[in-house]
């Protein structure tokens, strides 16, 4: 599988532009989309799930034209929306034994097979006949990846999968992500930088509905390797003043003092130590050069 | 107080800040607005010509009316402002603070009020601008009164709001849920409803405390104006003390109701829980259980399974999409029948269709077999709006239903095409409509057993269920699915479906008639027992597929339109839409073929093949038709003296041919050279005369033609008429089909033939509608002694008596019936002749044609020349009162021979027709009688008014009150016959079931007799000077006559009635000059001469004047008397006025002979055990009355034998 995306733009009623001439290659493996709020994720996402006509622009899956073929492409879907809710009074099993027909998933062994793992997976065993509308959140979430899932997708959106999600079901669902994106296509957006690191292969980092920056989390790393400079400081003042001197990537609070990171080509000053780059400093640097544009 | 006035603040500045608030305001500014602006709109403009737009009792009736409406109103303001705290949540933030009960409560409180009286406020501002409407009726709006707007407002509109609100503000305040606080608005709105059907349906003529319970106001409305005439209803206000009809009925009602409020305001205050902890708790019940179940599950062992899947092969194909077909509609059913709300209106369909399906057996007031048309009239009336709500509000819900919940984005990538998961939506929608009239007809089966009616007709339940009333909510599910496809909120979409519904009926009252483009509308149809659906089948079944196939059709556009992502602008989903087109054309394209096809036919059959015309269309005709000819109503004609006709009736196709000739003589004393014709149906061809003739005008439609004579027709002289006459059906028309032709159950009479000159039959009568079409006030009739009127027969101005010969055949499974005597009966060419003659009797110009399937039942009485055939000619499926209407017939035969004069004929027929019309009438020996009254009827009571032995005997009466004495077309004349066939009526009645029996009749025909004369158009006439004023003739007419027998004697009366008869009878019938018909003189003439002189007065207060009774009794003390008899003094009153034709009262001075009565037994049961007459003289007066038994009940005029509008307060309970 592979997603070749061109051109991509896209500007809502309200004059927003969400996405802006945006381009991309997923080949069969985890994509990693990063960016902050607003920057055009669930856009595009969006625009893959056949759910959004782009302005301009094209889609190809595997040389089929998405925007044109809608439906074939939605057989081969598992999506993931950013925000959902549940119809009420309907437990997690019949509305995902619902979702499996739809899916096509009409046989019905195989169907009560799949709906089970899946329900095992995402821990929701126990829970399978209650309403989902009384589930927690994080149930919920879950509930949300395991109809991502049905019927083996080959093409998979998951737009911010582990929000809301405690860390061992985190954990629990990037492995079984990792273990399906051997064979598929998943192009998973978040703003948490070490679910990409841990997972993708390859990463984009989009702002203002661009790609900042495409490419494997490994290079993009190799790139600042001993370029990363941190230091602490005590007060505000003293960090303003960095700021306005040196090209600042991020700074902390640890343990009531700032902890500056700064992107240097040599050691920036005195009390300066190198620092392993991170890809945090990779999304970070990258927003900053964006903003700076 | 400053902190009640800041939660007071807080909230007029929510609702001032709410649209809602506002559209509440426009909602009833448009109500009143469209009430004066248009005649056609309210109650009041639709109703009565006279009662004022703007005036007291419209204002009154409008705003109780909006005052029903806005109950939903006042919950929804009041109930809202009482839960704010608690849907919010913000209630842990207020209580924790030091907030007063009181300002709490009373600022939420007050500021509602203060909003809803604003909101209906628009209510004044509406009628005050209505009266502005340019094209506003100016005679019907009078001059501005303060008084009139704001008594009513503040009395009725004010008040409600405030006990209402106070009820619905500490309801929802003290349950806190949210669902009570949406339904106890429609609750209470629908269990009115309810009462108010239910209690209607009874006929029960209480006053009292009927009018004092309602809390909306409209009983008692009714109640206390009941018997107001137009000039109280555009003076009075309803009085809030203890005058009036109703004494007190209004006054109590509202304090009763105000102390509701403030009890509910109290309950409030003293019971809402102020406190966080004590609204907060939620520790237990089953919410919780559930709750801590879930809690659980979620924390449960986490085995860590290998992070892998299973292989599934997913398929798309046919068997695919039928599976996701199902499954989408078991999700969609599910919801509909999960949704607590759904079943809360099958419950209220459930006792709607119970509580009407209870009183199908009751139509006006008397108790009739349920026979399945009026079972299913009855529950599918209470049923139609639950399945028309259910399919509004289920077509919104599904198809919102992903963007409700949020569920759109996973939804709608799902791999199916729009028309499956559309499909999915609006099947369940017609399963669950299935359902709901399965319900209705087990409801309706169920209630028929109930009430011991056995002849279950469930085909007739299911065509009319499933076949005209299904596509008909399924259409408007479509249209319903349509809107909400295209509008970007729910809201929207169901104030445009309800728009769409309501502007319907209002386009129709403004003659906006046309089926094919109001949308789902059907062509007026009525089923008939004896008819079926008869011929109305083509035009339903055309007008239901041409609109269901509109809608398919718009249910493919909403499919289109479907939504899917978030794209919500119009233009991104016709980009869609267009895209998904080619798919959906060839549905869309069919459905249009079809209702292309079906409309088409339908137009070329109500458009081309028939004329349409609008109801304004047919008024303008008969307007000008008046304008144009009503100049020649007293040009000399010649009368008709004979007529023999052939007819061929042709009941499958609708149709009659015939051919016929009417002598015509010149009884005029001068020559006649121009013969006039009507011909108002258009059914008269080939016209010729037996001497030279020609056609000088005609006009169009042939509705006039004029023949002028080479030779004028000399005084004395005759010339035969002779003529073709056919109708001949054509196809089908829009809604006016005319009643007369049916498969089974043909019945037109004389008016189908040429009529001679002017005929003032034609003209309007309603002054609304004269107006309307610039004529002025309808003619009155001429004053007794008039020299032309006195001439003229009053029923058939074109002839006096005539001789009648008739041939009539039908086909062979029906029999043909004229009146007259059959001659000769053959079958011929596969037809079923009859030939009928009179004889030598002289009849009426008066005739009639029926054929249908009938059975029929003989039986025979005794008269002058031999025995009378009695005859019931009746659909086999309505045997019930046949035995009774030959009983009828047979006493009354027997009765009114004995006093009056012999029967003129040898038999006497009744003659069964289909429910398109409701009446009987009178032919020689000859009543068609109508399936929709008498053959159904069925006494369940012996205290019931015996309906059926009424109209027969009644009808029987006009044999000789109308086809042996006959007044002139002058004032008074048509008591002569209605008001003595009343009282023959009433006389047979009495010697049936003895004189206590009577006073139920009289207290329902003074009923109607008192709502008659408040609902005049034009103004009153006393009794001998009665012009076309029914409720005179009938009821008050027939009450003047039997108290005048009852007081004076009936052999009096009935000696007075002989002499009458015998001298004036069959005037005219002799010789070619016109003498004067008798008239209301020469018979009250006659009563006078055996009335004894002291009771003179009665003929002068009954027949020359309008006298209104106020009989009281005060008081009744019994002592018991050492033998052991008891002594009553009865203290009684008793006024006495005179009412102009307007309704203007002056008093009277009282000289009046009135009964006193003493009774044993419970009221409504009691037994006389002394009845006599005591003359009054003085307002006040005490009487004395010694009786045997213990008495219980006493008073003055007992059994209303007097007209007395307060007809309840004339007995009392008997104290010791």
């Amino acid at each position: 599988m592979a997603l070749v995306i061109k051109g991509l733009s896209k500007t809502y009623p309200n004059g927003v532009r969400a996405l802006d001439d945006l381009s991309l290659t997923v080949g069969n493996h985890l994509f990693g989309l990063l960016g902050p709020n607003g920057a055009g994720k669930s856009s595009l996402m969006r625009t893959i799930a056949t759910l959004q006509d782009p302005d301009a622009g094209s889609i190809e899956l595997d040389g089929l034209d998405v925007l044109a073929n809608k439906n074939e492409v939605r057989k081969l879907l598992g999506y993931l929306p950013q925000e959902f809710g549940v119809y009420p009074k309907i437990s997690a099993l019949d509305l995902l034994d619902h979702l499996a027909v739809l899916k096509g998933v009409t046989a019905r062994g195989e169907r009560k097979e799949m709906v089970e793992a899946l329900l095992h997976q995402t821990n929701l065993w126990e829970a399978r006949k209650k309403a989902l509308a009384t589930y927690s959140g994080g149930m919920r979430q879950r509930f949300g990846i395991a109809q991502a899932l049905l019927a083996n997708p080959k093409l998979i959106i998951v737009d911010e999968p582990t929000a809301g999600l405690d860390p061992a079901e985190r954990n629990r669902f990037l492995n079984l992500l990792a273990a399906i994106g051997r064979r598929v296509t998943v192009i998973l957006s978040t703003h948490i930088v070490d679910d990409v690191r841990e997972l993708c292969p390859r990463m984009a980092i989009i702002a203002s509905g661009r790609v900042l920056l495409e490419g494997a989390p490994a290079d993009a790393l190799a790139a600042l390797e001993g370029r990363i400079w941190s230091r602490v400081v005590a007060s505000d003042a003293e960090l303003e003043a960095l700021k306005a001197e040196l090209d600042v990537v991020s700074s902390h609070l640890v343990g009531g003092e700032h902890e500056v990171r700064v992107f240097a080509q040599g050691s920036p000053g005195a009390g300066f130590a190198p620092a392993p780059a991170g890809l945090e400093d990779v999304y970070f640097l990258e927003l900053a050069r964006h903003g700076r544009r | 107080m400053p902190q009640f006035l800041e939660f007071l603040r807080f909230e007029l500045k929510l609702r001032a800040k709410s649209p809602s608030t506002y559209v509440y305001f426009l909602m009833w500014f448009a109500f009143s607005f469209f009430c004066v602006a248009s005649e056609s709109f309210g109650p009041v403009g639709n109703s009565n010509g006279k009662v004022l737009l703007n005036g007291p009792y419209a204002n009154t009736l409008n705003f109780t009316l909006a005052g029903l409406f806005g109950v939903i109103v006042v919950a929804a303001i009041f109930g809202t402002s009482a839960l704010r705290d608690f849907q919010r949540d913000t209630f842990q933030i207020v209580f924790t603070k030091p907030v007063g009960r009181l300002a709490y409560l009373g600022g939420r409180w007050t500021g509602s009020f203060i909003t809803t009286v604003f909101a209906f406020s628009g209510l004044l501002a509406g009628t005050w601008l209505g009266t502005f409407a340019p094209w506003a009726d100016r005679t019907r709006i009078g001059p501005n009164h303060l008084a009139f707007y704001l008594q009513p407002f503040l009395t009725i509109t004010v008040v409600q709001i405030f006990y209402l609100g106070a009820l619905f503000f500490a309801v929802a305040a003290l349950t806190r849920r949210i669902v009570v606080v949406y339904v106890q608005g429609v609750a209470l709105f629908m269990a009115y409803l309810v009462g108010l059907t239910a209690f209607s349906a009874t006929r029960s003529l209480e006053h009292f405390w009927s009018g004092i319970l309602d809390p909306v106001g409209l009983l008692m409305v009714d109640r206390v104006t009941r018997y107001w005439t137009v000039v109280e209803r555009n003076a009075r206000l309803l009085p809030l003390d203890l005058s009036g009809y109703s004494p007190g009925v209004f006054l109590y009602n509202r304090l009763l109701w105000l102390a509701v409020g403030v009890l509910a305001l109290v309950v409030v205050v003293v019971r809402f829980p102020f406190s966080v902890e004590a609204l907060a708790a939620r520790t237990q019940g089953r919410r919780a259980a559930r709750q801590r179940e879930l809690d659980a599950a979620e924390g449960a062992s986490r085995r860590d399974r290998p992070a892998t899947l299973p292989e599934v092969h997913p398929v798309y194909g046919a068997a695919t999409t039928l599976a996701q077909y199902r499954s989408l509609t078991r999700l969609r059913l599910r919801t509909i029948l999960r949704d607590v709300p759904f079943w809360a209106l099958v419950g209220l369909l459930v006792v709607f269709a119970i509580n009407n399906g209870h009183f199908a057996g009751r139509v006006g007031g008397v108790n009739v077999w349920p026979v399945t048309y009026l079972m299913l009239s009855a529950v599918e009336g209470a049923a139609m709006l639950f399945f028309l709500i259910v399919a509004a509000l289920y077509a919104a819900e599904l198809l919102w239903r992903e963007r409700d919940v949020r569920f759109d984005g996973i939804h709608d990538a799902l791999p199916m095409p729009e028309w499956v998961d559309w499909s999915a939506r609006f099947t369940a929608i017609v399963l669950v409509e299935a359902m709901l009239l399965a319900i209705t007809l087990l409801v309706g089966v169920f209630m028929q057993a109930l009430d011991g009616f056995h002849r279950f007709e469930i085909a007739h339940y299911l065509k009319e269920l499933y076949l005209v009333a299904f596509p008909q909510v399924i259409g408007f599910a479509l249209f319903a699915m349509f809107v909400q496809s295209l509008v970007s909120n729910k809201f929207v979409g169901h104030a445009i479906v309800i728009g769409v519904f309501v502007l319907q009926s209002v386009l129709f009252n403004f003659g906006w008639e046309n089926t094919l483009y109001l949308p789902g509308a059907v062509p007026a149809f009525t089923y008939s027992d004896m008819n079926g659906y008869g011929h109305f089948v083509p035009a339903l079944a055309g007008a239901l597929v041409y609109w269901t196939a509109v809608f398919a059709f718009l249910g493919i556009v909403s499919i289109a339109y479907a939504r899917r992502g978030p794209e919500e602008s119009l233009a991104a989903r016709t980009r869609a839409a267009l895209a998904r087109a080619p798919r959906l054309a060839p549905a869309a394209g069919a459905c249009l073929a079809v209702a292309a096809g079906v409309g088409g036919w339908y137009y070329y059959n109500a458009h081309v093949l028939n004329e349409y015309l609008t109801a304004n269309d047919r008024r303008r005709i008969a307007a000008d038709y008046e304008r144009a000819f009503k100049r020649y109503e007293n040009l000399p004609q010649p009368k008709i003296t004979a007529v023999d006709v052939s007819v061929d009736l042709d009941p499958p196709h609708r149709s009659f041919h015939g051919s016929g000739s009417f002598t015509l003589v010149n009884k005029a004393d001068a020559p006649i050279a121009e013969i006039h014709l009507t011909d108002a149906h258009q059914t008269v061809s080939n016209v010729r005369f037996d001497r030279p003739a020609r056609l000088v005008s005609r006009a169009a439609r042939d509705i006039y033609s004029i023949y002028r004579l080479d030779t004028p027709l000399a005084p004395g002289e005759s010339v035969r008429l002779r003529f073709d006459v056919a109708h001949v059906t054509r196809g089908f028309t829009d809604g006016q089909e005319p009643a007369e032709f049916a498969g089974n159950g043909t019945f037109f009479d004389m008016e189908w033939f040429p009529v001679i000159g002017y005929d003032a039959n034609l003209e309007i009568d309603d002054p609304r509608r004269r107006r309307e079409q610039g004529l002025g006030d309808l003619e009155d009739m001429a004053p007794r002694g008039d020299a032309v009127h006195s001439r003229i027969n009053l029923f058939t101005t074109q002839s006096d008596w005539i001789s009648y010969h008739t041939v009539v055949s039908t086909t062979t499974d029906q029999i043909p019936v004229a009146p007259g005597y059959p001659l000769r009966d053959w079958t011929a060419n596969g037809r079923h002749y009859v030939e009928y003659g009179m004889g030598p009797t002289p009849i009426l110009d008066f005739f009639a044609y029926l054929s249908a399937r009938y059975a029929v039942k003989r039986a025979t009485a005794d008269g002058p020349e031999g025995p009378i055939s009695l005859e019931v000619y009746y659909d086999p499926a309505h045997p019930y009162n046949v035995d009774e209407m030959l009983e009828a017939s047979r006493d009354g035969l027997a009765y009114f021979q004995s006093v009056y004069s012999p029967y003129q004929f040898r038999q006497y027929r009744i003659l069964e027709f289909p429910r398109y019309r409701t009446f009987a009438q009178s032919f020689p020996n000859t009543v068609p009688f109508s399936e929709g009254i008498g053959f159904i009827t069925r006494l369940k009571d012996p205290k019931d008014v015996d309906l059926t032995y009424f109209v027969t005997a009644h009808e029987l009466a006009h044999q000789w009150w109308a086809h042996q004495l006959v007044g002139g077309e002058v004032e008074g004349s048509n008591m002569m016959s209605e008001t003595l066939a009343q009282y023959s009526a009433y006389e047979l009645m009495q010697r049936k079931h003895g004189k206590d029996y009577m006073r139920r009749v009289l207290r329902h025909f003074l009923d109607r007799y008192l709502r008659g004369r408040a609902g005049e158009v034009r103004r009153e006439r006393p009794l001998a000077l009665v012009q076309r004023e029914a409720y005179v003739w009938y009821e008050k007419g027939g009450q003047i006559m039997y108290t005048l027998a009852d007081t004076i004697g009936v052999d009096r009366v009935n000696a007075a009635l002989h002499d009458f008869l015998m001298q004036y009878r069959y005037a005219n019938a002799q010789g070619t000059t016109e003498q004067p018909y008798p008239d209301t003189r020469q018979l009250e003439a006659a009563l006078r001469a055996h009335t004894p002189p002291e009771y003179q007065y009665l003929i002068d207060d009954g027949f020359d004047r309008i006298v209104l009774y106020d009989n009281k009794a005060l008081s009744a003390v019994a002592k018991r008397r050492a033998d052991g008899k008891y002594v009553v003094t009865l203290e009684v009153q008793a006024r006495k006025v005179q009412a102009d034709g307007n309704g203007n009262e002056r008093p009277m001075p009282l000289d009046d002979v009135i009964e006193i009565g003493v009774f044993k037994g419970a009221g409504d049961e009691e037994v006389p055990l002394d009845l006599h007459r005591e003359r009054m003289t003085a307002e006040h007066a005490t009487y004395t009355v010694v009786v045997d038994e213990k008495p219980t009940r006493a008073g003055i005029d007992p059994y209303n034998k007097l007209i007395d509008r307060i007809a309840d307060d004339n007995v009392v309970d008997v104290t010791e």
